[in-house]
């Protein structure tokens, strides 16, 4: 007990500093382990990042915001799409600029698809945001001109990074890009979700009808949060094109959409650090799993994925606080 | 003493320059997911070519490592390629169904002195991705044009194109009508329908009111392929006399069951069909039946694969088993020979196959649904193919 009385003393900015000091050094320390011990794992790693600062954002408007969706691939495309376009069609190649206009892009998608999926609730939501997706998807199918269609964006060839570091077989350049936006987006994101709006999103959450009787924007605040999420999942999004040079239309597909709430949910809803973990699990696992047997890895993955929810529904980070509470209570 | 001294250095030379060598080859398929059989087909072909010429090229052994891409995922496919070459230390890449795949793998090649022979993907533009391309398939472009030439010698005069709506899809119809205008011929209209498509008959109402003699079709080969022939048939436009013109993706062998009676007469040009009539084809279809288990599976991706697993015995060849992409591609450039669909050649502008397209008319032989060729385009380059 004394150790809670002591902390308690210091003012609250400086407790949650120290906590998101000691996220971002774990964070950092995770990211060096991977790269030393799977060096030639690097361009895995890092498309793991790209994919959890999608789930991230996911995170940001299901788990902390209450929209149920299913096409959140949207703004991860529209962020891709944007920088990859940027790169191939005008000869904007500088890496931080195609970041740039790969988060605003996510922003603006963000925004404009919150407008349509906001105005259903429950189911009706769900299948909104299925709609949107699908609209995303053969929109980016028809403007073949632009989007290559199902052949793909290729013709993106970044610049080195700063004008120093060339992006290398080895994947080390994006690698080390992606870890530096995974930690700034992170800490952004840390204090986003604490800040008097992040708590308004959560009162949303729980009961949207109290929210509005105590005088709060409800809609504003969703569409604002969507377009928060909508530029972290377009910085993942540029991130992907950056290090694949090419963009495909699966980056807008229902699918990806899918495949990214089920990470949610293996991580747990509602916690930053339930996403990553989420992400890193499920992708790590299938190519290890696909490299061990390519031909029937897809049944071994279905089959975890129903123990996982079965016997752990608050998803890993859940089922491992648990587990936390229970043996401390125990000791 | 002397002589024994000299005999062991010897030795311990030549054994140094025979090095015998593990050579791996990295594949990248779909092995699983809905495009599995295409995958099975790779392996096919795969192990067909070693069953036959065996796995060793010299003092060096070939060793396949399989990696599953079930659908287009560039991304996935630029970090199994990038897994491939760093850690598993491949020599050779090979495989690559979907042209998005290919796209993402080309530009790492040239870092990783690696070759990639495309087994399947068919965008004319992927071999300007990277000069270590290699392809032993075929381009939409090149199995689509000849039948603007079938039509007009039929004397067909007005075509309506119904294609899928997606880039293979629009390369055929763009193929068909670039060949059928240039020969004096009319395209009374042009549609494309979207990808999940499955009830035809609107379709196929409007082909019977655009007043056209002949539809070219376009589809990806499984259930939709199944449907639209169905419609075809049950509106009555093969009993009208409308005929149906398609390159062969439309009626590859491991559909044509399903499809049945519906199918026959059908006209497809393809650069394949299992039922070629040559020595080399009923060796290669007899090894490769019993790779794949049962021969009605048997597809063209087992041939690309097949001819592609040539094409890398001869870069290891040529290289000696050493790691040198530039020298391998070169030495397969102009490279001829009698594959199982016919002769064969590397363009060395393109690195692509010329090779023969045949007209195909799906008939029942012995109890079994065959596309039985009945005219050849002899020597067919890449027209959709333009230099960089």
């Amino acid at each position: 007990m004394s150790d809670i009385s002591l902390t308690s003393t210091k003012p609250v900015w400086q407790r949650t500093a120290m906590r998101d000091l000691i996220a971002v050094l774990i964070l950092a320390a995770v990211a060096a382990l991977g790269y030393l011990l799977f060096p030639s794992n690097l361009a895995l790693l890092t498309r793991i990042i790209a994919v959890m600062l999608l789930v991230l954002s996911l995170d940001l408007v299901t788990g902390y915001s209450g929209v149920a969706t299913l096409g959140h691939a949207t703004v991860f495309g529209a962020g891709a799409y944007a920088a990859g376009i940027f790169a191939a069609k005008f000869g904007v190649t500088d890496p931080l600029l195609m970041l740039a206009i790969g988060a605003l892009a996510g922003a603006i998608a963000g925004a404009l698809s919150s407008l349509i999926i906001l105005r259903g609730h429950g189911l009706s939501q769900l299948v909104l945001s299925i709609a949107v997706v699908s609209l995303a998807h053969e929109a980016a199918n028809k403007l073949s001109a632009w989007t290559g269609g199902s052949d793909g964006l290729s013709g993106i060839a970044p610049a080195p990074l700063l004008g120093l570091f060339r992006f290398d077989l080895f994947g080390r350049t994006a690698f080390i890009m992606a870890v530096v936006l995974l930690i700034a987006v992170f800490v952004v994101l840390r204090i986003i979700v604490r800040s008097p709006f992040g708590m308004l999103c959560r009162g949303i959450k729980q009961d949207p009808i109290r929210v509005r009787a105590m005088g709060a924007p409800v809609y504003f605040t969703l569409v604002k949060m969507y377009a928060i999420a909508g530029a972290v999942a377009g910085l993942g999004g540029a991130l992907s094109a950056i290090a694949t040079k090419v963009v495909g239309l699966d980056s807008l597909s229902f699918t990806m959409s899918a495949e990214a709430l089920v990470m949610l949910v293996l991580g747990g809803t509602g916690k930053l650090y339930g996403a990553m973990i989420g992400t890193l699990v499920f992708v790590w696992f299938e190519d290890r799993v696909s490299a061990i047997n390519p031909f029937h890895w897809l049944t071994i993955v279905g089959v975890l994925l129903v123990i996982v929810v079965l016997f752990a529904p608050k998803g890993l980070t859940g089922a491992a606080e648990t587990l936390w509470t229970r043996l401390r209570r125990q000791s | 003493m002397k002589k024994l001294v000299l005999a062991s250095l010897l030795l311990a030379l030549s054994s140094s320059v025979t090095f015998a060598d593990t050579i791996k080859v990295g594949v990248v398929g779909p092995f699983s997911g809905p495009a599995a059989l295409q995958g099975k087909n790779f392996q096919a072909g795969i192990n067909a070519w070693l069953a036959v010429n065996g796995n060793t090229i010299g003092d060096d052994t070939i060793e396949i490592v399989y990696r599953d891409l079930p659908a287009p995922d560039p991304a996935q496919s630029a970090a199994l390629t990038q897994e491939l070459i760093v850690s598993e230390g491949v020599q050779y890449l090979a495989g690559y169904y979907y042209t998005p795949d290919a796209m993402a793998a080309a530009p790492i090649l040239e870092e990783g002195n690696v070759p990639m022979v495309v087994f399947n993907a068919a965008t004319s533009a992927i071999v300007n991705a990277s000069p270590y391309v290699v392809r032993t398939s075929f381009t939409t472009w090149q199995t689509s044009t000849p039948m603007a030439a079938v039509a007009r010698q039929r004397g067909i005069d007005k075509v309506i194109t119904v294609v899928s709506d997606y880039g293979p899809g629009v390369d055929s119809e763009a193929a068909f009508v670039a060949g059928f205008t240039g020969a004096g011929g009319e395209i009374v209209e042009s549609v494309r329908m979207p990808m999940n498509t499955n009830d035809f008959s609107p379709m196929m109402q409007r082909i019977k009111d655009s007043g056209a003699e002949a539809v070219f079709a376009f589809l990806p080969a499984g259930p939709a392929t199944l449907g639209f022939v169905q419609a075809y048939v049950e509106n009555g436009l093969k009993d009208a006399g409308v005929t149906l013109l398609a390159p062969g993706d439309l009626t590859q062998e491991p559909d044509l069951a399903a499809l049945g009676d519906n199918a026959l007469g059908l006209l497809t040009t393809f650069h394949y069909a299992v039922s070629h009539d040559s020595p080399e084809n009923s060796a290669f279809v007899e090894a490769a039946s019993k790779a794949i288990g049962s021969a009605s599976e048997l597809s063209f991706p087992a041939v690309g694969a097949y001819d592609g697993m040539y094409v890398i015995s001869k870069m290891i060849e040529a290289t000696g088993g050493n790691q040198d992409a530039a020298a391998a591609v070169e030495a397969v450039k102009g490279l001829s020979w009698v594959s199982p669909r016919g002769p064969v050649s590397i363009n060395p502008e393109n690195r692509h196959l010329t090779q023969n397209i045949y007209l195909r008319e799906v008939a029942l032989e012995d109890g079994q649904y065959i596309n039985k060729e009945i005219q050849t385009f002899e020597n067919q380059g890449d027209p959709g193919w333009k230099a960089p």
